[in-house]
C-alpha cells in the first residue's frame, strides 16, 4: 500500500505540474491522509458520470503550488483531481499508467 | 378392616399406581415428541430399535434432494427419470404440484444429484434438502438454516448478536426461507460493473438466454450474442465484471444457498441477469446506464421474466432521459431498486439520482448497521428514501472466485431487490405497484429510522413472504 500511495502522489504531482505549466519541484505535498470516499468516483464525479455507491478507501492528497491548494483523490487503481476551477477530472488510470 | 377389605384397597392402590405410571409415560412420550420436533428429521425416521438401526444408518447416508417438476410432467415420466438415475421418489409434497423428495441410491453427492436434475428440461428446480429447525428465540416459528461455510458472518440475513451487534437486527431470512427460497423463474437484472458469472457460488443462478428468446438486436451493433446479459462498456454480450462491485451485489441477491460453500444469497434460487455499464473503476456514464435499462426492457418484451432491476449506483446529476427510461420500465412492470447514496445527507434537500426520481416503481434504499441503526454514511430522506436494509460489513462474492466485505447503500440495495424476488417467487403475477407496497408494508419499524425514511423501517423478508 505505501508503494501505491507514493505512486499516486507522484502521478498526481506530475499531472498538476503539467496542468499549471510549472516544474514538478514547484509543487509541494502539503498532506496525504487516508479517507473513506462515499462512492467509486471518490466523491469527485465527472459531469454525467454514475458510480458505484460503495464506501471506497483511498487517500486525499493536498498540494500547494504558489499560494493555492489543490486536491487529488486516489485509490490503488484510480486518480481524480477534485474541484479544479469548479470541475472534477479523472486522471489516467494508475493501473494503466 | 376385614381381610376382604384389605384386598379391595390393595387392588385399588395398584390400579391407581398403574394409571399414574401410564399418565407419566404419556407426558414423557409427549415431551420426547416435542423435543424431536425441534429438529424435524425431514424425512428421515428416528431409529426405535436395534433391528432397524442398521437400515437407519444406511438411510442417514442417503442423499435426498427436493425436485420440482414442471407442470405437465406425468408420474410415469418422473418414475422413468428417477429409475434412469438409480434414484427413488421418497415422498411427494401434495400441496405443491410436481414437488418430490428424491433419494439417491448410488452414493452421489447432493450437489451432483441436484445438478443432474437441474439439467433436465422437465425440472423447474432442484435443491438440496436442508435441516428445518424451530427458532429458539421465537418458539413455534420455523426457520431454515443455511449450511454455507461463511453463513455465520452474514449478519444481514441472521444476526445472533456477534461482534457487538444486536441479535435480530437482520432481515429474518431464515424464517422467510421456511416459506420460499426463491425461484429460477424470477429474473433480477443487476445493472452494475458486470458480474463474474463463473463464480462457483453464483454460476448456477446466472441467467442464460433461453433458445426460444432471440438474441438482442441493437440498432448500431446488430445482433448481440447475449448469452448471459449485456456489456454496454464494450458493446458486446460478455458482462464479465472487472471491478467486483457487481459480483458483490449479485451474491447478496442470489448466491447459491445450501451448497456448503461460501455464502447464501437472499434467494437460493433465482436468475441474475448481469449487465455491465460501469468500468473497472466502478464508474460509468448516464448514457450507458440508459442503454442497460433499455436492454432489460427489450428482454422483458421478448419474453424474459425480468421483474426487478437492482441499481447500486448514482450521482447528484439529474437526467430527464434516465428518468424517462425508468418510467418505461415501470410501464413494463419492472421494479427499480436504487441506492440512496453515501454522503450522510438528506435526499429531500439534495436529491440523489436515480433513487430520487418520483416514479411509482422506484424504491430508494438506505443502509443500516448490525445494531439496526442508520449507517453513519447513509443518505436518508423522510419523503424520498423509502426503506432501509443492511449495508455495513456485508460479506458477499468477489472477483477471482473470492468473498469480501463491503459497505454502502450499494450493499443495502440488493437485499431489497432480493426480498422482492422472494415475493415474486410466491406471487409471479403480482403487479409492480403491489410488489412495492408489500415491501413497504413489511418493514420492521426501527426507532433510528423514524422520521428519517418514509417507511421508518428495515426490510423484513419473513413478513414480506408471509412467514409471520
Amino acid at each position: 500500500m505505501p508503494e501505491q500511495k507514493d505512486e499516486a502522489v507522484d502521478r498526481a504531482r506530475r499531472d498538476l505540474a503539467q496542468r499549471l505549466g510549472m516544474s514538478e519541484s514547484d509543487v509541494a505535498v502539503k498532506s496525504v491522509e487516508p479517507v473513506d470516499f462515499p462512492d467509486a468516483a471518490l466523491g469527485a464525479p465527472l459531469e454525467d458520470e454514475m458510480s458505484a455507491q460503495v464506501i471506497t478507501p483511498g487517500w486525499r492528497i493536498i498540494f500547494k503550488a504558489g499560494e493555492t491548494n489543490y486536491e487529488y483523490r486516489a485509490t490503488a487503481r484510480q486518480l481524480r483531481l477534485f474541484n479544479f476551477n469548479g470541475e472534477n477530472y479523472r486522471v489516467q488510470a494508475l493501473t494503466e499508467s | 378392616m376385614s381381610r376382604n377389605n384389605i384386598w379391595v384397597h390393595v387392588t385399588i392402590a395398584l390400579a391407581l399406581i398403574l394409571i399414574a405410571a401410564f399418565a407419566g409415560g404419556v407426558r414423557h412420550w409427549k415431551k420426547a415428541m416435542e423435543r424431536s420436533s425441534q429438529l424435524v428429521p425431514y424425512p428421515k425416521q428416528q431409529p426405535d430399535d436395534r433391528e432397524n438401526k442398521a437400515d437407519d444408518e444406511d438411510d442417514a447416508d442417503k442423499v435426498e434432494v427436493l425436485v420440482r417438476f414442471r407442470a405437465g410432467t406425468t408420474r410415469e415420466i418422473i418414475d422413468r427419470i428417477t429409475r434412469e438415475f438409480n434414484d427413488e421418489v421418497e415422498d411427494r409434497i401434495e400441496s405443491v404440484d410436481g414437488l418430490d423428495i428424491i433419494a439417491d441410491e448410488d452414493g452421489q453427492s447432493a450437489a451432483d444429484v441436484v445438478a443432474q436434475y437441474q439439467a433436465l428440461p422437465e425440472v423447474e428446480y432442484a435443491e438440496t434438502n436442508s435441516e428445518i429447525v424451530l427458532d429458539h428465540e421465537d418458539r413455534g416459528r420455523k426457520h431454515v438454516h443455511a449450511d454455507d461455510e461463511l453463513f455465520s458472518r452474514q449478519w444481514g440475513l441472521a444476526n445472533a448478536g456477534e461482534n457487538g451487534g444486536l441479535a435480530g437486527a437482520d432481515i429474518s431470512a431464515m424464517r422467510a426461507w421456511s416459506v420460499t427460497r426463491g425461484s429460477d423463474q424470477v429474473v433480477v437484472a443487476v445493472i452494475d460493473s458486470g458480474v463474474d458469472y463463473t463464480h462457483p457460488d453464483l454460476t448456477k443462478n446466472i441467467w442464460t438466454r433461453p433458445e426460444i428468446i432471440k438474441a438482442y438486436e441493437d440498432d448500431d451493433l446488430g445482433a448481440v450474442d447475449d448469452q448471459h446479459g449485456f456489456n454496454v462498456v464494450d458493446d458486446d454480450g460478455d458482462p464479465m465484471d472487472e471491478n467486483g462491485h457487481g459480483t458483490h451485489c449479485a451474491g447478496i441477491i442470489g448466491a447459491e444457498g445450501g451448497n456448503e460453500i461460501g455464502i447464501a444469497g437472499v434467494n437460493w434460487n433465482v436468475k441474475i441477469m448481469p449487465l455491465r455499464f460501469m468500468d473497472g473503476d466502478g464508474a460509468g456514464t448516464t448514457k450507458d446506464a440508459i442503454e442497460a435499462i433499455n436492454y432489460v426492457i427489450d428482454r422483458k418484451r421478448a419474453g424474459v421474466n425480468v421483474r426487478i432491476i437492482s441499481a447500486s449506483w448514482g450521482s447528484n446529476t439529474r437526467s430527464r432521459a434516465l428518468e424517462d427510461v425508468i418510467r418505461k420500465a415501470y410501464d413494463e412492470g419492472i421494479l427499480f431498486v436504487a441506492a440512496a447514496g453515501n454522503a450522510s445527507s438528506d435526499n429531500d434537500e439534495t436529491p440523489h439520482y436515480p433513487s430520487s426520481y418520483n416514479l411509482g416503481n422506484i424504491l430508494s434504499v438506505a443502509a443500516t448497521n448490525r445494531n439496526d441503526q442508520l449507517a453513519s454514511f447513509s443518505n436518508y430522506g423522510a419523503n424520498s428514501v423509502h426503506v432501509a436494509a443492511p449495508g455495513e460489513e456485508i460479506l458477499s462474492t468477489w472477483l477471482e472466485h473470492g468473498f469480501t466485505e463491503k459497505k454502502g447503500t450499494s450493499m443495502a440495495t440488493p437485499f431489497v431487490a432480493g426480498v422482492a424476488a422472494l415475493i415474486l417467487s410466491q406471487n409471479p403475477k403480482m403487479s409492480v405497484d403491489d410488489l412495492r407496497a408489500r415491501l413497504l408494508k413489511s418493514v420492521d419499524p426501527i426507532l433510528s429510522l423514524k422520521g428519517k425514511i418514509s417507511s421508518g423501517g428495515r426490510i423484513n423478508a419473513a413478513k414480506a413472504v408471509g412467514a409471520e
